[in-house]
């Protein structure tokens, strides 16, 4: 077996490679960290050709932006705040030994999470409803009432932004933005959404792996794996789930408040 | 030539069935079996891109396109450099070397994090067979570079798969840079302080922070591109306003660090071995750590030098090619550092320390041809030729390369516990530096004469040049074939090696060749500085040589 | 061996278990914070859209000052940054530092550039607009 002399406690979850439990936490927090790092890079790829585009073509912004639905993003917003509220008190019940706080704190975490990604399915479901040329998601399901004028704001072949109704609310932004685009130019406004549908969809993908380390975590607390000696996946776990907020603290005002 | 048995150590196991063997070895979390993991895996995807650059030098012998068409031509020098870039030399050094010594060389019992580690491979394996599926399916066209709109918009080939492949072997970069950042930082023995470390991991410090800084980077890039290609629709379209160079300035700022991912590593590699066989510490240790942090920070400013005529802005170029002089300066400063180390230095020739004298040769000609090219006006002139090719050649495989087989040949000891032949090594090295100098050199004087990179047919006038570039690769294969088999040779006849047959300090000498499971049977104590040669070890290690000394 | 902890750390723990706490009370002040910044910077959104017309520069200066403001909060107290190591304290800085290198020098490009070309280079008046209905018939006319 290792030859080792080593005279350390093993205290809970103490790993063979580790000296003592706060070397093995100050590794987990510095690991997660420089995980962060790499997350923050990758979005800031987007959020770069976001900047490039909306430097590019302002009225294409001004036009298409109107057409996402901010009230429930709004919505999401706040749903994402209080989640990183009950995020950082779960850390808090974990710490001081709290299981029954931890277990509902963390559940409530993933609740809004759901919840966010609920929102957002119906977001993109309306969207993808006004293609298929239906009102409402919950119409193109039961085959209800259809939408008035064409539109499709999915990028792709079918895109079709609506600049008749634009130019009826006011024709400056709609001409400014045929404006902008250059002769030859189909359809700019597919930029805006196009971009849309990459950043909120990969941030949608990193809410489920936020989500699913949440359950695992939950999970672990309802097993009693935690103590105030021991909680180093809470706070890690934590960590990750304040930067998804994050990078939706910065794609709502980028997107929907234009 | 003593043939017994090597103690019981970390390659042993008490397995008695098959399949619990392979069991211990796939998944193991120990950081020195994964390295030899990755050593098997990189070694074989090295052959692969090989075999991929001898065909483009076949087809490059003749003038004429006979051996294969402009669109096979295409896909093998993508598949080479798809495979030599994302699978060799940005794993190579930090996944082979670096996983099985930095604990060793920092007195700890593993890596900070060692399942995350085994999932490094597993990811880098995950990501080499997308790539090898995209290669038997036809391969791909575009250039390792997948420039937009060519790999968006119109080529007929396997980009996603590709690009697949190179996503996901990003993420095994990732964490290994992430393994190594926490455990230099959080798990050194006792002692050692940051400039008590060797240079070595200075170095795969440095490497790791560009890892997780830069591959998110080229991550959304590529995914951008992938979801262009699939749904047809994306940012990089001039048709709905996009811009092709959004992709290559999002590409080449992960690129162009990525090019100091594979080049700081070696240099690690290369300070390690000019200290041992010199019998004296670095000269301006502190100035050789400090100048890898350098590289890494200054290398994220220059990308634009790969942009100078993709209709980047002229003051851009100007800046960029400001900043890229200048990020030549820390690399210089290694190598007089590592020159004034040799000066009344008690010089070896063993194999390692001729790939690291021929590393300072070659890198210098790498190096400065580097300069050259950041000079916007001769890169205008000599961009997308020949001369491009062989700076790069230059410093990755005379560079990289040889640092790479240095660092392979001085460590095969402690890994293996077996000494390799040294005539064959000596002889070997000296293939490479004559087969590598006979393919790449012509390049430069084509290059400048004007001969395109990436083509396949070409005017006769170029003809000797190639010919002569075909005739020294062949040879360069050979003498990467060599060490192939006496390396293995050594592992069943070589002599045995002992805890430190280099004589050498360094807390990985210390320990047991190979070492046991758990690297130290007592945890080491670091009361000396780095390199702790005796100051006059230089001079009474050559008056004391014999036939038969260590070195 | 027991000595072996004992002498002067160098393997990185020397401060290890918490170097701090903060208390709860704090994480209500810091959420009520954040919501009141982010009905700010709706109604900021509103105000510029229906009442009061900024220059874009502006308007989108002011959200992202909103948002900066909101992120510090949440990394310096949800995230603990406040009672961090220096190291953690410097990871976290550093990838916004290094998402400033992208941004800057690329924009900077784009700026410089003469992309699109109805943007024009810093040093150059934007094309002039051509009056005549065919061009602003533009994409439209495909």
């Amino acid at each position: 077996m290792a030859t080792t002399t080593h005279d350390h406690v093993s205290g809970p979850a103490l790993q063979h490679h580790y000296d003592t439990p706060g070397q093995q936490k100050e590794a987990a927090t510095l690991g997660m960290w420089a995980f962060l790092v790499t997350e923050i890079m990758l979005f800031g790829g987007i959020f770069m050709a976001y900047m490039v585009y909306r430097w590019a073509y302002p009225e294409i912004w001004a036009a298409a932006a109107p057409h996402l639905n901010t009230p429930l993003a709004t919505l999401n917003t706040v749903v994402l705040l209080v989640s990183s509220l009950t995020v950082a008190l779960a850390v808090h019940a974990a710490e001081v030994g709290n299981k029954r706080q931890l277990v509902t704190l963390l559940l409530v975490t993933i609740l809004l999470g759901a919840t966010f990604l609920g929102i957002k399915f119906t977001e993109y479901g309306e969207k993808f409803a006004h293609c298929a040329g239906y009102a409402s998601p919950l119409a193109w399901a039961t085959g209800g009432e259809r939408l008035g004028e064409a539109e499709c704001l999915v990028p792709g072949k079918g895109f079709l932004f609506p600049v008749a109704a634009a130019s009826a609310e006011g024709g400056a932004p709609a001409a400014a933005a045929a404006d902008a685009a250059q002769p030859g130019m189909k359809s700019p406004h597919q930029l805006f959404f196009f971009l849309y549908f990459c950043a909120t969809g990969l941030h949608a993908v990193h809410m489920v792996v936020g989500i699913t380390v949440m359950s695992v975590i939950a999970g672990m607390a309802i097993r009693n794996k935690f103590s105030p000696a021991y909680f180093t996946p809470v706070e890690i776990g934590g960590l990750y789930w304040h930067l998804i907020d994050i990078i939706w603290v910065f794609l709502f005002p980028l997107f929907y408040l234009v | 030539m003593s043939t017994t048995a090597l103690p019981s150590n970390y390659s042993t196991n008490s397995a008695t069935t098959a399949s619990a063997w392979l069991k211990s070895w796939l998944l193991t979390v120990d950081h020195k079996r994964i390295a030899i993991l990755y050593l098997i895996s990189i070694n074989v995807f090295f052959l692969l891109g090989g075999m991929a650059a001898s065909m483009v030098r076949l087809e490059l012998v003749t003038p004429q396109g006979d051996l294969m068409s402009a669109d096979m031509y295409n896909r093998m020098f993508t598949l080479h450099g798809v495979i030599m870039v994302f699978f060799f030399l940005i794993p190579g050094i930090p996944s082979v070397l670096g996983n099985f010594l930095i604990p060793l060389m920092i007195g700890a019992r593993d890596l900070a994090f060692p399942k995350l580690n085994l999932l490094s491979w597993y990811l880098y394996m995950g990501g080499g067979i997308f790539a090898l599926c995209a290669a038997v399916f036809g391969g791909v066209d575009t250039g390792w570079t997948f420039y937009t709109p060519f790999s968006t918009s119109y080529s007929n080939s396997n980009v996603v798969l590709t690009i697949a492949g190179a996503f996901i072997m990003g993420f095994s970069s990732i964490l290994t840079g992430l393994n190594f950042i926490v455990t230099i930082h959080k798990m050194r023995a006792p002692g050692l302080t940051w400039f008590r470390l060797p240079l070595f991991i200075w170095a795969h410090y440095a490497t790791s922070l560009i890892q997780i800084l830069a591959t998110p980077v080229v991550a959304i890039a590529l995914l951008l591109v992938a979801v262009e290609r699939i749904w047809h629709v994306g940012v990089f379209d001039p048709a709905i306003g996009g811009d092709p160079v959004l992709y290559q300035h999002l590409f080449w700022f992960y690129s162009h660090p990525a090019v100091y991912i594979m080049i700081l590593p070696a240099m690690g590699v290369i300070s390690e071995l000019i200290a041992t066989f010199s019998r004296r510490r670095i000269f301006g240790y502190e100035f050789v750590a400090f100048s890898s942090i350098a590289i890494a920070i200054l290398g994220f400013l220059v990308w634009g030098h790969h942009m100078y005529v993709s209709s980047q802005s002229v003051y851009s170029g100007l800046v960029f090619g400001f900043i890229t002089m200048l990020v030549a300066i820390p690399s210089a400063i290694k190598v007089f550092n590592w020159t004034a180390t040799l000066y009344k230095g008690s010089i070896s020739y063993r194999t390692p320390m001729l790939y690291a004298l021929g590393f300072i040769g070659l890198f210098v000609i790498g190096g400065l041809t580097g300069i050259f090219l950041s000079v916007v006006a001769v890169d205008i002139h000599v961009t997308d030729t020949y001369f491009v090719v062989a700076h790069f050649h230059y410093v990755m495989v005379g560079g990289t390369m040889m640092a790479y087989l240095g660092g392979i040949h001085y460590w095969w000891p402690k890994m293996t516990g077996r000494m390799y032949n040294e005539a064959w090594g000596a002889i070997s090295a000296l293939v490479v530096f004559v087969g590598f100098n006979l393919t790449f050199f012509p390049q430069f004087v084509m290059g400048y004469l004007g001969m395109p990179r990436r083509y396949h047919v070409y005017p006769q006038e170029f003809q000797i040049y190639h010919v002569m570039s075909t005739a020294g690769s062949s040879i360069l294969g050979i003498g990467f074939i060599i060490p192939l088999v006496y390396l293995l040779l050594s592992l069943r006849y070589g002599k045995l090696a002992g805890d430190n047959p280099w004589d050498a300090p360094g807390l990985e000498w210390q320990t047991s060749s190979p070492p046991p499971t758990f690297n130290f049977a007592t945890q080491p104590i670091v009361t000396e500085e780095a390199y702790a040669f005796h100051p006059e070890a230089a001079i009474r290690d050559a008056e004391a040589w014999q036939p038969g000394s260590p070195l | 061996m027991a000595n072996a902890r004992d002498i002067g750390h160098e393997g990185g723990h020397d401060r290890e278990g918490s170097y701090g706490h903060i208390p709860v009370r704090t994480y209500w002040v810091v959420f009520s914070s954040l919501m009141v910044l982010m009905v700010l910077t709706v109604a900021a959104w509103y105000v510029e859209k229906h009442f009061v017309q900024l220059p874009e520069i502006v308007a989108v200066g002011i959200a992202m000052a909103i948002a900066i403001a909101k992120t510090a909060l949440i990394i310096y107290f949800f995230m603990h940054v406040k009672v961090s190591s220096k190291l953690t304290q410097i990871f976290a800085v550093s990838a916004f530092v290094w998402l400033m290198i992208l941004f800057v020098i690329v924009m900077g490009d784009y700026m410089a550039r003469g992309w699109p070309p109805a943007r024009g280079p810093l040093t150059q008046a934007p094309a002039p607009r051509a009056a005549a209905a065919p061009v602003s018939q533009g994409w439209r006319a495909l």
